[in-house]
């Protein structure tokens, strides 16, 4: 747990660490995208502007794609172009290059598409609303016991939403595309998390026309969230093609509106659950949810949120009956895709507002109902798999005692009584499964490959990125803590797919609990095969066996299995558990809720690097607190938002005070941190501001008009 | 048309489209790339630069705003005192992630520490107020200027 | 584009009466930058003002302060003399934007771009301030309030230009003061909802009020017949059944990307009500 300082930060901070837009080559030109402006539709004529000379653009369309038009990963039904038909704003029609950027973009807002309408499905509610938009394969968990339903037992019955969500990531998506005839390969620099997604990609789309595609990422990755997990390989497709048919380095930079426009978000969600509790044991018996999300246009990853969401709906709570059915739903809109807690913040917003629903209807505080319905060793997830640890109570246990939960509750009662502003005291506990779900990490196999010079430098190569996480301080820290060689001699190297092997995508969780722990063990195995006691010293005595090359491949854990058909057995082999309390006040002039204060108390095994891993925190509660309260990305009739000054993220004024305690850091293991961090907040400001204002709303954000519109009709459920 | 300027303490000249961003000639003209582009519209901040003695964003002025003025970009912040005493203490409490943001907040906090300097986290947050950053939750951006400010006033700087 | 560097306030006019159409001024950049960014302006000519420094300041003339109309917010927050004499005025400046755009943004824009939301102009038209608009061969002042004449309609001719702004010392003299700014956030945010207010009571009676509203119709203006109303009311028997039909006649709040129009009203009449009583 050793404050390592993060390798990059002095050169990021002097502006001399190299982001995407700051690299430029000999010849190269600029590319832009047009892109559909209907939402769904047949394209019936392309019209260009006169005043251009139209041989000084490179133009691709689907037609000039020598290989597939189809993106080959995750779910390959997504066309990197649009053939004669759009089937949601936003979709790709032509890539376009000219070596001035201003005329570029001139000449772009001057083209004339006619469509041919057809009817579309733009809205959230109508999207979800309505089953014959299911595609895609559908999930179910079934845990059904055979259990009579008392006619006591209190039925609560809700309908959760949450919208869509912007990554927002400052730097906008980019890259760079290099054609070698010579050696018939594509060099690809881009900003991304998975540059063996992109590879595959761009031969996809190239096929015969290239030998290989060699994808490096730019040194700095201005944050991705999963934003930078799908839509790279569709932009390096298209960038590919425009650097083939030019002959000449294209980069492709998206302005900020469209990458607000265009690129993928976060899934909205509609979320039904039933509970029926024994009012004598206050404990709920069964339950049933029905898990819907807006995949967009294309299935893309959507089945992998899905599957992530199903697994995590059922909350931290010991039910003994439960049926989970999850599935997609498919509208007009880009599709969405990865991001940050992936599909767990929509099951926790519906099971943690459940939770304080039930204890509400029951006259029962939310952490005395938690406390009767959490698990427990010996009981088990809804996929069969067994709880082993008590942790998550423990965290609930620790954050109610640290942020005075109790006696705050007491205050809050009596000052709301004399006070028009209302103060509210709110609690959600999560969890989240690290590395892929189910059989995912053994299918991955991850490789690593490490080089050990002559003066003892530890080169390692993996495909994980860093895009701000700290990844190549903390994986480089793992290895070099575990044989206390000096950091100067340890370093991770630029990804690159003819230099670092398949280490899997940078996602999920995974990359310090799988990855980490892989080097961790690695750089233990060969301390104790070698039998040194401090690397440099043997290296300098076998100088004749260095540098040498060493290549580790993930090893399964054989007692970890999983059935993909009935979604039974180990989901994941290790989870992250939090809880969480937060305060808010509330403006009754306004209807604004103020978020003043959020305690985390997180179980993520070994933090490897304390600083680090509090940031990822800090990051993750200010994006679920945007989420939470003021970033909505679609409104009806008015379209998608465009900048900053739209999609109302939280800035510095802002913030509210963050503490945070991590437990059980003596542990082995070193578990996936950067998701939770937004898993859970979001429900516990919802909670305290039914606390405080004694309404429940079962959507986000709580914006202060829907705020309104709730207490000016309590019955209007839905807005 | 022909505009003079001082750029990080050196008298510069250039022959330019006087409508030309002050971004694009920072980083195309002069090659200094620690002035980013996030949204364009002065909306971000990953473009602050001193200018005129003040925290502007550069990708809303125009090459013809600089004549006969002074800027300094990040890279000149990064070379005074202040500037050093303060990427100590954001290296220090780790609070740099993806870090494209990081150089406009060094321009805003140098400023403020450079005018005011006083320890207060409110008028921190205020004085970053114009700058967004997406990935540390703004935590530890608070806590190394705040040091900062500590260290200025204590006279360790 | 065609983009013209006038070397001096008379050069300026010369200038300008020698173009026909469309033209811009170019003062801090911060709204035409991303126009030009937004292809809203394509080929007009620019002229460059920011360098005119006669438009620059703030001033005490007699019981007056004139602020130069390329005054930046900045100047102004930091102006010993405006928070001498306009404290309250002083404050509403830091609603606006961030402080990397106050260094920036004049006042002169931000009222020429005539935008619906405008930050200072409610405070402005409280403060009865009036316009000193030049041309080449004239001068004349209106009150800011006749300067709005529909969505980005003004009392401008094409050869004028907002020379500086007028506000008497004592305008905010003996005056309860309110402006509120309601925003998705704290900073850069545009206004949902602005409004302000000056109001001065004697024995429960209030003898004198101004009150403007921005973000609430197609341009910010004074909610004239409201105050009429109000002169002479009790505070403590205000009729907001009255109001609020009176307040229907004033504003006409919409619908749109950044709120619905039941919640701008309600909230207008939620902040005027905590404004009349206390």
């Amino acid at each position: 747990m050793r404050d390592i300082r993060k390798f990059d930060a002095r050169p990021k901070l002097d502006g001399s660490w190299k982001f995407l837009d700051d690299i430029t080559y000999e010849g190269m030109i600029y590319g832009q995208l047009l892109y559909s402006t209907c939402h769904h539709g047949i394209i019936k004529k392309i019209q260009f502007p006169k005043d251009f000379e139209l041989n000084e653009f490179t133009i691709v369309s689907a037609k000039d794609i020598v290989g597939k038009n189809l993106v080959p990963e995750p779910e390959p039904d997504q066309p990197f172009m649009a053939e004669d038909k759009v089937s949601h704003f936003g979709q790709i029609i032509l890539g376009i290059a000219h070596p001035s950027k201003r005329t570029l973009i001139s000449f772009i807002k001057q083209i004339q598409i006619d469509y041919q309408e057809l009817p579309a499905i733009t809205d959230i509610e109508e999207c979800l609303e309505n089953e014959d938009n299911v595609f895609g394969r559908e999930i179910i968990i079934d845990h059904r016991r055979e259990i009579e339903l008392e006619s006591n037992w209190i039925h609560s019955h809700e309908i959760y939403y949450t919208p869509h969500q912007e990554h927002a990531y400052m730097e906008p998506q980019g890259i760079i595309s290099i054609w070698n005839p010579a050696d018939r390969k594509m060099f690809v620099k881009a900003t991304c998390q998975c540059p063996y997604f992109v590879k595959h990609a761009v031969e996809a789309i190239m096929g015969k026309a290239i030998n290989e595609a060699v994808i490096e990422t730019s040194e700095g990755i201005g944050g991705a969230f999963g934003g930078k997990e799908d839509f790279p390989n569709v932009l390096a497709g298209i960038t590919s093609l425009l650097a083939y048919k030019s002959g000449k380095p294209v980069k492709i930079m998206l302005d900020r509106a469209d990458d607000f426009k265009i690129t993928t978000n976060r899934h909205p969600s509609r979320i039904e659950l039933h509970t029926y509790t024994d009012p004598a044991t206050k404990k709920i018996m069964k339950l049933n949810v029905d898990y819907r999300l807006d995949a967009g246009a294309y299935q893309t990853l959507s089945p992998v949120v899905l599957s992530r969401g199903v697994l995590h709906a059922s909350g931290g709570y010991n039910i003994p009956d439960v049926y989970i059915r999850g599935r997609l739903f498919r509208s007009n809109t880009p599709s969405n895709g990865a991001f940050r807690g992936f599909g767990v913040p929509q099951a926790l917003a519906a099971i943690e507002a459940h939770a304080d629903k039930i204890a509400s209807q029951l006259n029962m505080d939310p952490y005395d109902f938690r406390k009767t319905n959490i698990f427990k060793v010996g009981n088990e997830f809804p996929s069969t798999q067994k709880i082993t640890e008590n942790h998550l109570e423990e965290c609930l246990d620790r954050v109610v005692q640290k942020s005075d939960y109790r006696k705050k509750l007491q205050e809050f009662k009596e000052w709301n009584v004399a006070h028009k502003d209302k103060k509210g005291i709110g609690i959600s506990m999560g969890y989240h499964g690290g590395g892929y779900t189910g059989n995912g990490e053994k299918i991955l196999n991850s490789k690593i490959k490490i080089i050990i010079e002559k003066d003892a430098k530890v080169k390692i190569f993996v495909s994980s990125t860093d895009m701000g996480q700290g990844a190549h301080t903390t994986l480089a820290q793992m290895f070099f803590e575990a044989i206390k060689h000096p950091r100067e001699k340890c370093w991770v190297q630029l990804p690159n797919t003819s230099k670092t092997p398949d280490s899997g995508p940078t996602v999920a969780s995974r990359t310090i609990y799988i990855i980490g722990t892989m080097l961790q063990k690695f750089a233990l195995k060969i301390k104790d095969e070698m039998g040194f006691t401090n690397l440099e010293e043997y290296v300098a005595s076998h100088q004749s066996d260095f540098p040498r090359e060493f290549q580790i491949k993930f090893t399964p854990d054989p007692t970890v299995s999983f059935d993909d058909n009935n979604f039974r057995g180990t989901a994941y082999k290790d989870y992250s558990w939090a809880a969480c309390v937060s305060e808010i006040y509330y403006h009754a002039d306004t209807y604004q809720i103020e978020l003043k204060k959020i305690w985390n108390v997180l179980d993520i095994g070994h933090p490897v690097n304390l600083k680090i891993a509090e940031g990822q925190v800090e990051g993750g509660n200010i994006q679920a607190m945007g989420y939470a309260l003021t970033e909505f990305f679609y409104k009806k009739d008015f379209g998608r938002m465009q900048g900053f000054t739209d999609y109302s993220i939280p800035l510095s004024l802002d913030i509210p005070e963050i503490d945070i305690e991590f437990i059980h850091t003596d542990s082995d293991v070193a578990k996936g941190l950067g998701e939770i961090p937004m898993d859970y907040p979001a429900p516990a400001i919802r909670n305290a501001f039914h606390n405080a204002a004694g309404i429940f709303i079962n959507e986000y954000p709580l914006t202060p008009e829907r705020i309104f519109k709730q207490i000016s009709s309590p019955k209007n459920h839905r807005i | 048309m022909k505009i003079n300027f001082i750029l990080n303490k050196e008298a510069v000249s250039i022959d330019v489209d006087p409508m030309k961003r002050l971004l694009d000639v920072l980083r195309e003209d002069f090659g200094l790339m620690g002035s980013k582009e996030g949204c364009g519209e002065g909306e971000c901040g990953l473009c602050t630069v001193i200018y005129d003695n003040k925290p502007v964003t550069s990708c809303i002025l125009n090459a013809i705003h600089a004549d006969n003025k002074e800027i300094l970009t990040a890279e000149g912040v990064a070379e005074e005192p202040l500037g050093k005493l303060l990427i100590e203490c954001f290296d220090e409490t780790n609070a740099v992630q993806c870090g494209i943001c990081f150089p406009g907040f060094l321009v805003s906090s140098y400023h403020y520490l450079l005018t005011d300097g006083e320890p207060v986290l409110e008028k921190i947050k205020t004085a970053l107020s114009g700058n967004i950053c997406r990935c540390t939750g703004y935590k530890k951006i608070f806590e190394s200027v705040l040091l900062a400010c500590q260290r200025k006033k204590s006279g360790e700087a | 584009m065609k983009f013209y560097k006038p070397t001096s306030l008379p050069d300026l006019f010369r200038i300008v009466n020698d173009i026909e159409g469309k033209k811009y001024y170019l003062a801090g950049g911060t709204d035409i930058n991303v126009q030009i960014k937004k292809d809203m302006i394509k080929d007009e000519p620019v002229i460059f003002i920011n360098h005119l420094n006669e438009l620059r300041g703030i001033f005490e003339v007699e019981d007056k302060i004139i602020i130069g109309c390329l005054t930046s917010f900045k100047d102004l927050l930091e102006s010993i003399l405006i928070k001498k004499h306009l404290p309250y005025l002083q404050k509403s400046l830091n609603a606006f934007a961030s402080p990397l755009l106050q260094a920036m943004a004049s006042l002169g824009g931000n009222l020429a771009n005539g935008s619906p939301t405008a930050d200072l102009t409610p405070p402005l038209l409280v403060l009865d301030a009036k316009l000193k608009i030049l041309s080449r061969s004239k001068m004349r002042i209106i009150p800011l309030a006749e300067f709005y004449r529909g969505y980005k309609q003004f009392n401008l001719k094409h050869n004028e230009l907002i020379g500086a702004i007028i506000i008497s010392k004592q305008a905010e003299a003996g005056y309860d003061c309110f402006h509120r700014k309601i925003g998705s956030r704290k900073a850069l945010t545009i206004a949902k909802i602005g409004l302000a207010g000056l109001k001065k009571a004697e024995n429960g009676i209030i003898k004198d009020i101004k009150l403007a509203a921005g973000s609430l119709n197609e341009y910010p203006r004074r909610l004239i017949k409201l105050e009429e109303y109000l002169v002479g009311k009790s505070i403590d028997s205000l009729n907001f059944t009255d109001i609020e039909e009176i307040l229907q006649k004033e504003i006409t709040p919409i619908s749109d990307l950044r709120s619905d129009k039941e919640y701008r009203w309600q909230v207008t009449v939620n902040l005027l009500e905590t404004f009349l009583k206390n």
